[in-house]
Formats: C-alpha cells, structure tokens, sequence
C-alpha cells in the first residue's frame, strides 16, 4: 500500500501538470505527440524500407535482417543499462523529496519497490517509443502473425525489468565509490567519451566502401564475419532468439528463449533488492554527505574594478565563464563539440568527388555552398544546447539580476557576445577548413566564410532572444530547457533563417559562377538581381538580430518569478 | 525615503497586494508583518523591482521604481527569503561579481568585501564554492552583498530564517548599527521578537490590506489588548485568535 502512495506524488504532478497546466501546457503536450508521431512514422519508414531491400536480396537477406535485429536488442539494452543508472542516481540518491520521505517510517522494501519501478517507467519509455516502430516495420515486412505481437510484449517486459534491476545494482555499487554526485558526473564524462570513439571508430572504417563495387571482396568478408553468431550470454541475444522464430510464425525455440527472460528478470529483480537491503543505507547516508571544494587562487582571483557600463558586462561574462568551465555537464560538451569538427572535416577530405558523373569543380562549389547551410545547422544545434539556455542558466538566482542596477537589454547583449565569438570561430573553422579541403573556387572561399559569419550573429541573437523569451529556471538541467517547447521553435526559426539566406543567396551566387565558368560579362539586370538579392540577405540577417533580441528583452522584462 | 502609493497587484482573479499606501522616513526600520499569503513578499519583491505593480507608485529617495529604475535599484540593498545564489562561484567571487555588478570600484573595494566577509565570519570560506554553503552561511553572504554597495535602503525579506542563534544575534546588532548610521530599512519577518525589539513601526498586512500601521505603542493602544505583546496584538488584529486547548485536544485523541 505505501508503495502507492509513494508512486502517487509522480502521478499527481503529472495529472496535475495537465489540469492545471492551462492551454499553454496543451500546446506544448500537443507539439510534442505531433513531433513524437513524425519521429515515429520516420523511424518505421526507415526500417520497413530497409527491411523491404532485405527481403529483396537473395541469400543474404535474412541474414542481414536478422543481424540487424540483434544489433536493435544490443543497442536498446546498452540505452538501457545507461539510462537506468542514471534515473536511479536520481531516483534513489539525489531526488529532493527523499530527504522526506527517509525521515517517514517507510521500509528499504517498500522505498525500493515504490523507486524500481518509477526508475524502469522513466528510463524505458525512450526505449520503447524507439522500439515499437522498428519492431512494427519487422512484423509488417515478415507479415507476422498476432502471435509475433503477444510475444513480443511478453518479450519486452522481461527485458525491461532486467535492464533496470541491472541499472540500480551498478549504481548502488557506483555510489559505494564515489559520492552520488561525482558518479552523475563520471558517467556523463564516460558516456560521452565512449560515443566519440564508437563515432570514431564507426566512421574511420569508412562503411561507404560497402557500396562500392570495386571492393566487392571484403563485402563477401564482412558477410562472412556477419554468420558468426552473438555472444549466448548477453540477454539482448536471447531477446533476439526470442523474437526471430515468431517472424517466421514459430514459436518452439521462442518460448524457451522467453521463459529464459522472465527467470532471468525475476531473479535480478531478487537480487537487486537483497543488494538494496545490504548496501542501499548506507549509500544514502554518504550520499549526503557535502563536499568542500577549495577553488585556487589563479581562478578565485576576485575581478578587478572597472568602471560603469563595462563593469557589469565583464562581471557577468566572467562569471558566465567561471560557471561553463565548474560545471562539468557544460564543458564536457566541448569534447563533443571537438570531434564532431573533426568527423565533419575528415568527412569532407575522404569525399570520392571524382567518382561522381558532374564535372568536379561544379560538384566542388556546389558542396562548398551547401556545406554553408550545413554549417549552419550544426550552430544552430550547438545554439540550442548553449545560447537558448544561457539565461535559463541564471536558475534561481535570476533574482540577483531584476534587482541589480542592470537592464534587462545589457543583461541580453552581455549573454550574446559571451556566445557570439565562440560560435564564430567554430563556423569559420567549419567553413574555411572544409573550403580548403574542397579546394573552391576563390569566389566561394570568400563567400561561405562571409556568410557564416554574418548568419552566427543571426543564430546567436535568436538564441538568446527565444530563451529570454521562454525562460525555465526552475528547470533542473539545461537539457530539459534545450529540449522544451522554446528550443523547438528556436530550432524552427534558424532553420528557418539559414533555408532563406540560402535561398537568398543561391541564385545570384549560380549567376556569378556560371558568368565566370563561361567567362561572359554581367548584364546591368542580372548585377540588380544579384545586388537585390544579397541586400535582402543582410536585411534578413539583420531582422535575425533585431527582432529576436528585442522580443525577448520585452518578454524577459516582463517576466516575474 | 520609501513611499507607496495605492499599490495594487494582481495576479487574474486574486489580487495579493490591495491598494497599500504607506511612508517610511530616512533612518527607520519599518516592519512589515502579516499572516502567510497575506502579501508581504510581493510587496517586497514589488519594492525590491522584481515584480511590476499592476497599479500604484512605489517612490524611492523620491524617485519613481518605474521610471528610474537603475537609479533606484543602485540605491537599494535586497535579500530575499530563500537564498538562491550562483553556486558555482566562491564566497569572494560572488561579492566581486556583485561589487562590478552595483558599479563599485575604487581602492577600497577589495579591503571592503573582505571586511563584510569578516563581519560575517566568512573570511576563511571566501575560496570555497557557494554551492557548499550551509543556509545560514549563504543568507549571511547575500546580506553582506546587499551592503556592499552602501544603499540607502535596506529592502529584506525574512532577515533571521535559517541563522543559527549566533547569526540572528549578530543581524540584530547589524540592525541597529544600520539605524544609528541613518539606512532605512524595510523588512518583513514572522520573528516578531525581532519586530518589537528593533523597528520603529510596524505595518500589518492582512489579505492584501493594510490594516494596522503605527509604533509598537500605537499598535497596542489600536488593538486595545491587555496581553501588551505584539504577538497577542497581531493575532487579534489578524483575526487568528490562539487555538484553545480544547480546540487543539484532537490532536492526541487517536492515540
């Protein structure tokens, strides 16, 4: 009974959310089922194509199917595991309510089931609305019958639960280590190496060759090493061997592979709780504990006077500063940031442009144009995460800010020259590099740069103006912020943004190659045309920065905590 | 110094803040109390200019919130009730940040935060993070960060929650320094102990009403109580007599 009550607050906050949450919580509800279908729909489409081209190829088809079905299992297991550590850090060490409910005359028993089975729901969701398009697409191509639905729910549940059982007793055992705080922090930093080198890794081997018939011989090799089967221990294996048989509408090896799972995950759900009851007290006595952390002097160095307006701009860019570099979910992301320039660069320089039927220096400047609005997306996607939630970022303390002697407008540009230069350097770094690897035109080796440089300003204030415009400092991290409803429309509005300066910019930009390549003059109307077009791109440019920081100077002036 | 002109707000239908009118001269310390949700803390926050008015005038030295609000913000020092502070930066980079923040600069800076840091006994934790701070330790620096520009007006919200008794004396004593050197403040509290002890009127807000506004003495007279304490002339101006033991007897009866 106390472990309903206990599972009640999350429900009620939930139902409350919508009851109380007025339009503006239906909005958002709504826009996040519009854009959780279109993922869905994209997802199957994908799976049902390729599962389709499968079924197509002889001999190897099903292999192939089948291969990639375990490599699903494998992967959603590995998600899982992660994500399970990571709820349950929260779940059972750093949540705020456990404070209360610790000092509640509640048994380990009823605390870790009521906590079991919040942090299997939170972290088995993503998983599950990633695994039901994929496993649709399966049983639409197999033509499956309703027994291959039935088991894979029977199939699902099991391995759900063995996940999460694992999941807790690693971060039971993680926190006997480290304080619950570090650990959060050590995963993150690993996670995020681990995905650089599988990026790494995956890209270095180079799986475009594939389909490159001159290198058909390794493809019988690597199909060769695809007949070898997957580790017999690993459960994501038995998932598949559980669900493969039912595709083809048999369900003798099915069934043993199914009551393998559910005997597997009652005995690790058994086991988590003993590990609950022996070690689980005493992890959150330590996790309790505070940690003293003495900053040197080289950074704690208190800044220096200066006068008036400059005064203020620099003290909250230095604190701005202090505060990316002492969190380490924040600066951890430049290690992200680092290789996804160097996959973009080395992406560009191993590019077979001379296999191509269009003559190279065409196929060269075209990429190199298109390689500006691709530039442009990846600063939009680091805007998401680091401009849209710089004022966000202020959280509670947002108070020091409405009532200092400071504006909200110097508060705004303050934040938007903080992020201006980083975000410059990086597109000028993706540009011109690429550029260099292109081996461009000088037209181009002037324009994309040019462009990028102008479109950061545009990326930045819209950044900065959107996530004063819809600020959240109640929000526990800055991915929730980035993930909202106000990043969403950020997201809208650059792509937006960047799709018209590309337009903008197209034409004219064909009309100068095509006049140099056929070495012709310009006539008076296509220099109009292209002027025009060029003035209407700095205008749209400078709308970018205008409007967005002006809304969100009204907005956030506005706004009352 | 503080003036309040029919200040009014609302938040749709309920209206926390009902046309409060009142004056606080140079060097007072005015007291604001009032039962919980009575709205003293959107008073204050409408004061400190964190909240806009939806009607009426705050004036401050004699200048309008709303028209000259960088001036008059300059002019005020606010703590708030629950310490929210940037938890990623040390003790002695807060009240820097916070000195370049208020435009202080010049020789005595430095000497100046590391004096308020010593007054409130936060020298040696000045190069550890914020984020260790214990409640009190991080109610201490906020108030050692609102006097360091010098206000003229000391705005505080709930001056004594969560200090230890040494710290509640030593705002005390703080207090009243700030009075003999001519500060106003305008402070809200519960601890009326502290109201009766240091302020020079007390202001009582009930339901978004000013009811009650006078000296200690003034009060006691208004509420014509035989019990003189302000306890007893709060509660009877609020309406919320003292439960009688019969009314509270419940309270064991399951047992």
């Amino acid at each position: 009974m106390k472990v309903l009550t206990l599972l009640a607050p999350r429900l009620w906050a939930l139902r409350n959310g919508f009851v109380f949450g007025g339009r503006r919580s239906l909005t958002k509800t709504g826009s996040l089922f519009i854009m959780a279908v279109g993922f869905w729909v994209v997802i199957y489409a994908i799976f049902y194509r390729v599962l389709s081209y499968f079924q197509a190829v002889e001999d190897f088809g099903d292999l192939l199917a089948y291969k990639l079905l375990s490599m699903v299992f494998l992967t959603f297991f590995g998600l899982l595991i992660f994500s399970n550590v990571l709820v349950a850090l929260n779940t059972f060490f750093l949540s705020q309510d456990l404070g209360t409910i610790h000092a509640t005359p509640v048994s380990i028993g009823e605390l870790f089931t009521a906590r079991f089975l919040e942090t299997l729901l939170e972290s088995s969701w993503m998983v599950l609305l990633f695994g039901v398009p994929v496993l649709t697409a399966y049983g639409l191509v197999y033509e499956a019958s309703a027994l291959y639905y039935l088991g894979l729910v029977s199939v699902m549940i099991p391995y759900l639960i063995l996940a999460a059982a694992v999941g807790i007793m690693l971060t039971m055992l993680f926190v006997q280590i480290f304080p619950a705080q570090r650990t959060r922090d050590i995963l993150l930093l690993l996670s995020i190496l681990v995905t650089i080198l599988l990026f790494f890794l995956f890209r270095f081997t180079r799986p475009e060759r594939l389909v490159d018939p001159n290198a058909f011989s390794n493809v019988i090799t690597y199909f060769r090493a695809l007949s070898t089967p997957a580790s017999p221990y690993l459960p994501s294996s038995w998932a598949c061997e559980a669900v493969w048989p039912l595709l083809k509408s048999s369900t003798t090896s099915s069934s043993f592979y199914q009551g393998f799972l559910w005997m597997t995950a009652m005995a690790s759900v058994v086991v988590s709780a003993f590990v609950a009851f022996l070690i689980y007290p005493e992890g959150w006595s330590k996790s309790q504990e505070t940690r003293r952390l003495v900053v040197g002097r080289f950074i704690s160095e208190g800044q220096r006077p200066r006068k008036g307006h400059r005064s203020q701009i620099l003290a909250l860019m230095g604190k701005d500063l202090k505060f990316f570099f002492r969190d380490n979910t924040q600066w951890s992301q430049l290690l992200l940031i680092f290789a996804l320039i160097v996959l973009y660069l080395y992406n560009y320089s191993v590019l077979p442009l001379e296999m191509a039927r269009m003559p190279t220096f065409y196929l060269q400047n075209l990429i190199a144009f298109l390689n500006v609005g691709l530039a442009g997306f990846v600063l939009a996607s680091i805007g998401v995460r680091f401009v849209f939630t710089a004022i966000s970022g202020e959280g509670f303390s947002f108070w020091i800010m409405q009532s200092a002697p400071l504006t909200i407008r110097r508060l705004l540009w303050s934040k938007f020259f903080f992020y201006l230069v980083p975000l410059l350097v990086l597109g000028l770094i993706l540009t011109i590099a690429s550029n260099e690897l292109l081996h461009v035109d000088p037209l181009m080796r002037w324009l994309a740069p040019l462009t990028i440089f102008a479109m950061v300003f545009g990326v930045t204030a819209l950044g900065i103006g959107m996530g004063a415009a819809f600020p959240n400092f109640k929000a526990e991290n800055l991915t929730q912020v980035a993930t909202g409803f106000g990043g969403l429309l950020y997201m809208i509005l650059a792509m937006g943004f960047i799709a018209l300066v590309i337009v903008l910019e197209a034409g004219p930009i064909y009309t100068l190659f095509m006049a140099q390549v056929h070495h012709h003059a310009l006539s008076h109307l296509q220099w109009l045309y292209i002027g025009g077009s060029f003035l209407l791109a700095v205008l749209v440019n400078a709308a970018a920065i205008w409007l967005p920081m002006r809304y969100g100077i009204r907005k956030l002036a506005a706004y009352e905590q | 110094m503080i003036r309040l002109e029919e200040l009014t707000k609302r938040f749709q239908q309920v209206i926390a803040v009902n046309d409060v009118s009142l004056k606080v001269a140079a060097g007072e310390i005015y007291g604001f109390l009032g039962p919980n949700g009575a709205g003293k803390t959107t008073t204050i926050k409408m004061l400190a200019g964190i909240m806009r008015p939806t009607s009426g005038r705050i004036l401050i030295d004699g200048l309008d919130l709303e028209k000259h609000p960088i001036e008059v913000k300059q002019r005020v020092g606010f703590i708030p009730d629950r310490p929210f502070l940037y938890e990623k930066l040390t003790g002695l980079e807060f009240m820097s940040f916070m000195a370049n923040l208020y435009g202080l600069n010049g020789k005595g800076r430095d000497k100046r935060i590391q004096q308020f840091l010593e007054l409130f006994e936060l020298a040696e934790w000045g190069r550890e993070l914020v984020g260790s701070y214990s409640h009190g330790m991080k109610q201490r620096l906020i108030m050692s960060a609102a006097l360091l520009h010098e206000p003229r007006v000391f705005v505080v919200d709930e001056p004594l929650v969560g200090l230890d008794p040494k710290g509640a004396r030593l705002i005390k004593r703080i207090f009243s320094k700030l009075k003999d050197s001519s500060l106003t403040v305008f402070m809200s509290t519960h601890t009326l102990e502290i109201a009766e002890e240091l302020c020079d009127r007390i202001g009582i807000i009930h339901k978004g009403k000013l009811i009650a506004e006078g000296s200690y003495a003034e009060l006691q007279q208004m509420a014509g109580q035989e019990d003189p304490r302000l306890e007893s002339i709060f509660l009877h101006l609020t309406g919320a007599e003292a439960f009688s033991t019969e009314e509270i007897g419940f309270i064991r009866e399951q047992n």
